[in-house]
């Protein structure tokens, strides 16, 4: 039985125990008493805070029962805001706005941030609230290093934490240098193009990278180890040896979810996970602060699978890595921690409850088949709305959906969360989108008094509850069928949750065609007059491609001897046991991203595609 | 019954978005399309080969990440280099596609776009009535070109229902040199994947050899079929590798009805092998009729069942070569050894081997490999003149 068997196990083994907790508190009159007496104490500690209206409302709301096996249900089952099994948050306040305090600024909810409380009490010793605001999430990667490089800057800087989140062109995305043949249109494309050391130097020049207010974030999982390698090279570079541990940050490196939805993988899984491992087994060691894999079922869910398996994709796939990292003799309670989610939310009914059921699964199966003590129990996730659920007829019906993703995300409790803009079908998004869909999140959590006053919102309520029992059953029978066969390694290679995501993809697409799923202004109100609006497309001009590739030409000239010894090192290493992951930072300092990547690959082998 | 029409599919270079054309796929087929996918991030060069080789009637396109302006007309323009501009070149990317790029694509000689909100059903009969329709083509420009028309002609000639003439072609014997290996074996046993490391390989040693590759999936008469192989044999994207993807057409056994009379003229065009694969089949019959298969292997999967299941199987008793692939997994010491057995008693100098195909450089390929290249054995040799 793999972890996740047990997992399961450890699921249906605690809810049981909730309703053997239940059955005692009704006839077990001390042990009933117990838990009244608690949840009163509990209810008497509730903060009262005022809302601008005058209205007195408790800071944590919490059902109307008052009956002790109502009561240990509740208590065990969801337990409260910050307490295991985490169904109702992560942390006790989250957007909670401080009392006794004004208002402050909330800033970004941007991805890697997951203390949501601690974020929005916004700027640190309690300055005076600022005027300018923060955009969202500054995800941005366009043309060479020094044009993204002046857009974050332009982006932070009115900002006081610097929390920067890269993109990456194909050709990076896909370990392919920019000289090789056939992708110079590519180059620049999406995000910037990253191929060396030298990028990595220019890409974050003039931002500290060792400041607790910097982190960054880099979305990329088929060369991780290698761009991971790359960064902390650069960081070398500017600072020195000492830096390394100071670097805070995420990448996302998650290779289960290539695998199955995004297709960005470069080498055979099983060398992909090795060479994750190894950076993994490096950072947790070496970078205390650092991310170092994005367990995503954003990816999953865009490919268009069901929210459920969307889930269970993902959970799974972060109980196996967590396998992983036990196997290499580390502690639950080191890496455990370092882990995080980066999840979708659509429109989807499960939508409601799926990250607090995440939540709750994940806390269990940790703390019971792993081990693990809260710290590394706890579910820390950044929310994306929906860009498959935003559609170009009409497109500004999008600016509405985005809304009601968001409104669930937060009430699902996310750490963090990004908003698609209304121009998503179309383009990389323009300014005025990204503004609106920053401002959709301010409205939410500033303006509206919806997440402001009291937590636990709808917690308990039927539907909540019903949605929840729901969505967790079918999230186990998941579970059960990937253990069936095997576990998550044995089922990615039956393509079991590939088919499984085409197949509710094909479905999806067919009930938009046959009407069984409006979609407003699509199939259902649609204006056949309209006109498709033109927007204006970012494009990297030949001669800056042109540049990437000649400056590239001359670092490799530059290092044509040194790179030969690196890569014959790094081969060497590759071929044992050992963790390659130190040969990598050698490497990173003299070879070109492709040439890792091919060497590597001539070790062990290319990626064989699944379709 | 007309012969379907066979599309190409791909999605370009660095560019991993392969939701919308798994779902067109699926759509096609299900309306009597046969599509040979080619899979995400691939070169228009590999397009515009596996277009060519596999002779559809269009390729369809789906860019989701910029630059399909120059990437439709890329292929474009390459399959005109070919003088294969009779095959037709559409797609789609969503929103990303603007009316804009679309008039210059079509400009560019690029046949239709589709664009978001677009119905299935609309494109699914836009492509049935667009390549439907028999239309003239040439012979063909390159010798590769005429090859695979000459293909085609067979193929359709067998699906029109009139079993082609017999040319003269038919009863000449196979160019001198040509070594025809068969792969069969049920279903999740890797045969293509053992193939396809069995291509890297060839090319690598013998850096002039020219492969042919005939490969088969299931259809029913009158329905599509999904022709995936080409996506996942990536080594066999190579300028010196000729492939050809077959459905069956409603015939059991793993091949197709026109299957010997393409392999007869794959056999006689000089090439130095010419792999030929069948579906995965159950196993109870010797798929390979034809004199002009040089060697037989037989690629098992460790659990092939309990022992009297094996007895079941004749190909065991037929093939050259007995390849116990995913030789990592638990059972494949006893399977290989209950195999071994069998083979024993057969008594005929049948070869066994363990591999794991997926595995880089694995020995047991190479071995294989050595196996297939040496000269063969009058044991195993089966009418081919060499
Ligand atoms: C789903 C999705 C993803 C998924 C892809 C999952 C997968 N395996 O396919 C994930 C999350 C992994 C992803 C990742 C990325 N994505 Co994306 N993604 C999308 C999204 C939301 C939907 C695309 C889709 O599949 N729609 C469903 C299909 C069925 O419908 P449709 O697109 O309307 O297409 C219709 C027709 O055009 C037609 N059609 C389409 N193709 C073809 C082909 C043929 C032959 C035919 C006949 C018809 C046809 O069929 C459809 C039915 O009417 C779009 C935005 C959007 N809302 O469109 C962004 C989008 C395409 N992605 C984008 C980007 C930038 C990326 C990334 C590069 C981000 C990054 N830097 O990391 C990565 C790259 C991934 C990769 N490996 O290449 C950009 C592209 C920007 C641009 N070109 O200017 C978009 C537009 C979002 C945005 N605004 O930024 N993405």
């Amino acid at each position: 039985m793999s972890k996740l068997g047990r997992v399961v196990e450890a699921v249906e083994r605690y809810n049981g125990f909730v309703e053997d907790e239940v059955k005692r508190a009704r006839s077990d009159k001390k042990f009933g008493q117990l838990m009244v007496d608690r949840w009163n104490e509990i209810k008497a500690k509730i903060p009262v805070g005022t809302a601008p209206t005058g209205l007195k409302l408790p800071r944590l709301a919490l059902p109307e029962i008052d009956e002790a096996g109502d009561i240990t249900r509740y208590l065990l089952g969801d337990g409260l805001p910050g307490e295991f099994p985490f169904l109702n948050g992560a942390y006790r306040e989250m957007y909670l706005e401080p009392l006794s305090q004004p208002p402050v600024e909330t800033g970004a909810y941007e991805k890697n941030g997951h203390g949501g409380k601690a974020k929005l009490n916004g700027s640190k010793n309690g300055a005076k609230p600022q005027v300018t605001e923060e955009p969202t999430r500054l995800f941005s990667g366009l043309m060479l290093a020094e044009d993204t490089n002046e857009r974050f800057h332009f982006l932070g800087a009115h900002q006081r934490s610097k929390r920067l989140s890269t993109a990456f062109d194909g050709p990076t995305l896909y370990g392919i240098d920019s000289d090789a043949p056939g992708i110079l249109g590519k180059i620049g494309e999406g995000g910037v193009a990253v191929d060396t050391v030298e990028d990595m130097v220019r890409l974050y020049d003039g931002f500290d990278l060792g400041s607790p207010d910097f982190s960054a974030s880099m979305t990329i999982s088929g060369p991780a180890p290698i761009i991971m390698a790359m960064y902390i090279a650069a960081a070398k570079r500017r600072f020195g040896n000492g830096i390394v541990p100071k670097l805070r940050g995420t990448i996302q490196a998650d290779i289960f979810k290539e695998v199955q939805a995004q297709n960005e993988t470069i080498f055979p899984v099983e060398a992909s996970l090795r060479f994750l491992t190894d950076m993994m087994e490096f950072t947790t060691r070496e970078m205390p602060r650092w991310y170092p894999v994005s367990i995503s079922g954003y990816h999953i869910g865009e490919a268009g699978s069901t929210p459920v398996q969307q889930a269970a994709y993902t959970l799974s796939n972060g109980f196996a890595y967590a396998e992983m990292m036990a196997a290499r003799g580390l502690d639950v309670n080191d890496f455990g921690p370092r882990l995080s989610f980066f999840l979708d939310c659509g429109l989807d009914v499960e939508y409601i409850a799926l990250t607090r059921v995440s939540r709750r699964i994940w806390a269990i199966g940790m703390r019971d088949a792993f081990g693990a003590g809260p710290k590394a129990q706890m579910f820390k996730v950044h929310t994306q709305t929906s860009g498959r659920s935003l559609v170009a007829a009409e497109f500004k019906n999008n600016l509405t959906r985005t809304a009601a993703e968001l409104m669930l995300s937060y009430m699902n409790g996310t750490n963090s969360c990004h908003s698609n803009s209304a121009d998503e079908p179309f383009t990389t998004p323009s300014e005025e989108w990204i503004r609106l869909a920053a401002h959709g999140q301010a409205i939410l959590l500033d303006e509206s008094g919806i997440f402001k006053h009291t937590m636990n919102m709808l917690s308990g309520s039927p539907g909540m509850k019903a949605v929840e029992r729901a969505v967790e059953a079918a999230i186990l029978e998941e579970f059960r069928e990937i253990e069936r066969l095997g576990g998550v390694m044995g089922a990615v290679e039956n393509r079991y949750q590939r088919s499984q995501i085409q197949t509710a993809a094909h479905r999806y697409e067919q009930q938009i065609y046959n009407g069984t799923r409006p979609i407003i202004a699509l199939n259902k109100y649609r204006n056949d007059s309209e006109e498709m609006p033109e927007f204006e497309l970012a494009r990297t001009p030949r001669t800056k491609q042109q540049l990437q590739v000649d400056r590239l030409k001359k670092f490799k000239a530059k290092n044509a001897r040194k790179a030969e010894q690196a890569l014959a090192k790094l081969a060497a290493v590759v071929e044992t046991d050992e963790n390659c992951f130190p040969a990598l930072l050698e490497a990173a300092e003299v070879c070109s991203l492709g040439q890792i990547s091919d060497c590597l690959q001539e070790v062990v082998g290319r990626f064989r595609p699944m379709v | 019954m007309a012969a379907p029409i066979r599309v190409l599919t791909a999605v370009p270079i660095c560019d991993g978005h392969d939701s919308a054309i798994n779902t067109i796929n699926l759509e096609f087929i299900r309306h009597g399309i046969e599509v040979v996918y080619l899979g995400y991030h691939r070169y228009a060069q590999d397009i515009v080969r596996a277009a060519i080789q596999e002779d559809v009637r269009a390729v369809g396109i789906s860019s989701y990440n910029g630059g399909h302006v120059e990437f439709f007309a890329e292929v474009v323009k390459q399959l005109k280099k070919c003088g294969a501009d009779d095959i037709k070149v559409f797609g789609g990317g969503g929103g990303t596609i603007t009316h804009d790029d679309q008039r210059v694509m079509q400009k560019r000689g690029v046949d239709k776009i589709f664009f978001a909100g677009t119905s299935l059903t609309d494109m699914t009969q836009w492509v049935r009535d667009r390549y439907g329709k028999a239309s003239k083509r040439g012979a063909g420009k390159s010798a590769e070109m005429k090859l695979a028309r000459k293909l085609t002609e067979i193929e359709d000639g067998y699906a029109n229902g009139k079993r082609p003439k017999k040319s003269a072609a038919t009863k000449t014997k196979k160019s001198p040199g040509t070594r025809v290996i068969g792969f069969t074996g049920p279903g999740g046993a890797g045969k293509t994947t053992l193939i396809d490391e069995l291509i890297l390989r060839l090319l690598h040693r013998e850096p002039k050899a020219r492969i042919a590759i005939l490969s088969h999936d299931p259809s029913v008469v009158g329905e599509g079929a999904l022709l995936g192989d080409r996506a996942t044999m990536i080594n066999s994207q190579d300028d010196r590798v000729f492939m050809r993807s077959m459905a069956t057409r409603g015939q059991a056994g793993g091949l197709s009805p026109a299957t010997e009379d393409c392999l007869r003229l794959l056999a006689q065009s000089g090439f130095d092998y010419v792999i030929i694969e069948t579906v995965g089949t159950g196993q109870e019959a010797m798929p390979f009729q034809s004199k002009l298969v040089d060697q037989t292997v037989l690629v098992m999967n460790p659990d092939y069942g309990a022992r009297l299941q094996l007895q079941k199987i004749v190909m065991l008793d037929l093939a050259d070569i007995v390849v116990v692939n995913k030789s990592d997994q638990d059972r494949a010491r006893t399977a290989a050894s209950e195999i071994e057995r069998r083979l024993e008693q057969n008594n005929r100098g049948q070869r066994l081997l363990s591999t794991v195909a997926k595995r880089h450089r694995d020995p047991g390929v190479d071995k294989l490999c050595n196996l297939l290249t040496q000269d063969l054995a009058p044991a195993a040799k089966k009418g081919g003149k060499k």
